[in-house]
């Protein structure tokens, strides 16, 4: 029984594993915390799976467990030396596409977002995963009205970052 | 196009470049050790929710019970373990309830409210403890001045006090006691704070305007 529930919940997480690895990029800067919160939320999801009952789809459960993780259960270890392996440069692959102009706005999109706090970054998140404002005032337990409220804030937040730095390259 | 709208389309590109990990790290990773806050409070909490009673057992030995008998006191005593005993279990009670309704399937805010409302009874509890630390000494040290028995010495005259050594007397005591149990609540606050200064900002910030 026991062993039926880890294999059912690791090829769970096995396919959905993208959801945690997003998450993983807003809120970290290198590969080894990336790796270190990553495995909190799976060990988190793990302990929380027993009351999974498959109410909702697993990814949907997710998304709650996996914030929650990120946002308040996580201690950030201090390293050392601070790396940022995946910044601007490698946090996203980039689209053929695009052209330059596009590139450079991008990138200046994801260094914008990581400047967020950790609230912050979590309702971009969510907007981002096309979550709706029902879903996002129910993961993160304030009312809608306030969940639409933060969101504008935070794209006004968003884009005056972008100007404003992008004004001074040019 | 909107930079917000080309940032949601870039997100939904870049599937392919995330980390795959296999069945088996994953499974590896289930067994790992949890570094979460919650563990760290749930054992800082227990040592500080212990520690009043070690205190307890450590000052408590043969010749204290022995003085306190002599003195007519083991009842008054003995009335004050059994009520702080009461009160201690009363937090650790209190806690436990607490902490079992930690839960990460809960929304953001009411994981964070219960977090918080946990660490809130051991603060309490810490409080308690160095209130009723200060007024047990203070009420010891009274009794002790008001009714020590000339007879235990020779030379009562030696152990006269002035209104002066009175002064000096009473300075130094909640001198001493002030630094002490300010040095403990600091050494708390150095804790709590640690512990949960990012949980709290990030509370606050989800809770602003809120209505």
């Amino acid at each position: 029984m026991e062993k039926e529930l880890e294999h059912q919940f690791v090829s769970n997480l096995e396919r959905d594993q993208n959801i945690v690895h997003k998450i993983c990029r807003i809120y970290t800067n290198d590969q080894a915390s990336h790796n270190d919160l990553f495995q909190e939320i799976t060990i988190q999801l793990w302990k929380a799976y027993p009351k999974f009952r498959g109410e909702a789809k697993f990814s949907t459960w997710m998304y709650r467990v996996a914030l929650n993780t990120a946002i308040t259960l996580y201690r950030k270890k201090k390293r050392g030396i601070q790396t940022q392996d995946y910044d601007s440069v490698h946090f996203r692959i980039k689209v053929d596409e695009y052209d330059d102009e596009t590139e450079q706005q991008l990138s200046l999109m994801y260094n914008a977002v990581k400047e967020l706090n950790d609230i912050d970054k979590a309702l971009v998140f969510l907007y981002l995963e096309d979550k709706n404002y029902k879903e996002i005032s129910e993961t993160m337990g304030i009312s809608e009205v306030n969940a639409r409220v933060k969101m504008n804030r935070v794209k006004t937040k968003l884009k005056k970052n972008i100007k404003s730095v992008s004004v001074w390259m040019n | 196009m909107d930079e917000l709208d080309l940032l949601k389309k870039d997100w939904n590109k870049q599937q392919g470049n995330y980390p795959k990990l296999t069945f088996d790290q994953i499974y590896k990773m289930i067994w790992k050790r949890s570094h979460s806050i919650v563990k760290w409070i749930f054992y800082i909490s227990l040592i500080e929710l212990l520690a009043g009673t070690i205190i307890n057992i450590i000052f408590s030995g043969d010749e204290y019970w022995q003085d306190i008998e002599k003195n007519g006191l083991s009842e008054i005593i003995t009335g004050l373990y059994v009520v702080s005993y009461a009160i201690t279990f009363y937090f650790i009670y209190r806690f436990y309830r607490n902490y079992k309704r930690i839960s990460t399937t809960d929304d953001a805010s009411t994981l964070m409210k219960n977090i918080l409302k946990t660490r809130r009874t051991v603060k309490y509890y810490i409080a308690y403890v160095l209130i009723s630390t200060g007024v047990v000494v203070v009420g010891g040290l009274t009794y002790m001045i008001l009714n020590h028995s000339p007879t235990d010495v020779d030379d009562v005259s030696k152990y006269t006090f002035e209104t002066l050594d009175w002064l000096k007397f009473i300075g130094v005591t909640a001198f001493v006691l002030t630094v002490l149990l300010g040095l403990i609540w600091l050494f708390y606050r150095l804790l709590y704070g640690i512990l949960l200064r990012r949980l709290k900002k990030n509370y606050i910030e989800l809770k602003k305007l809120e209505v």
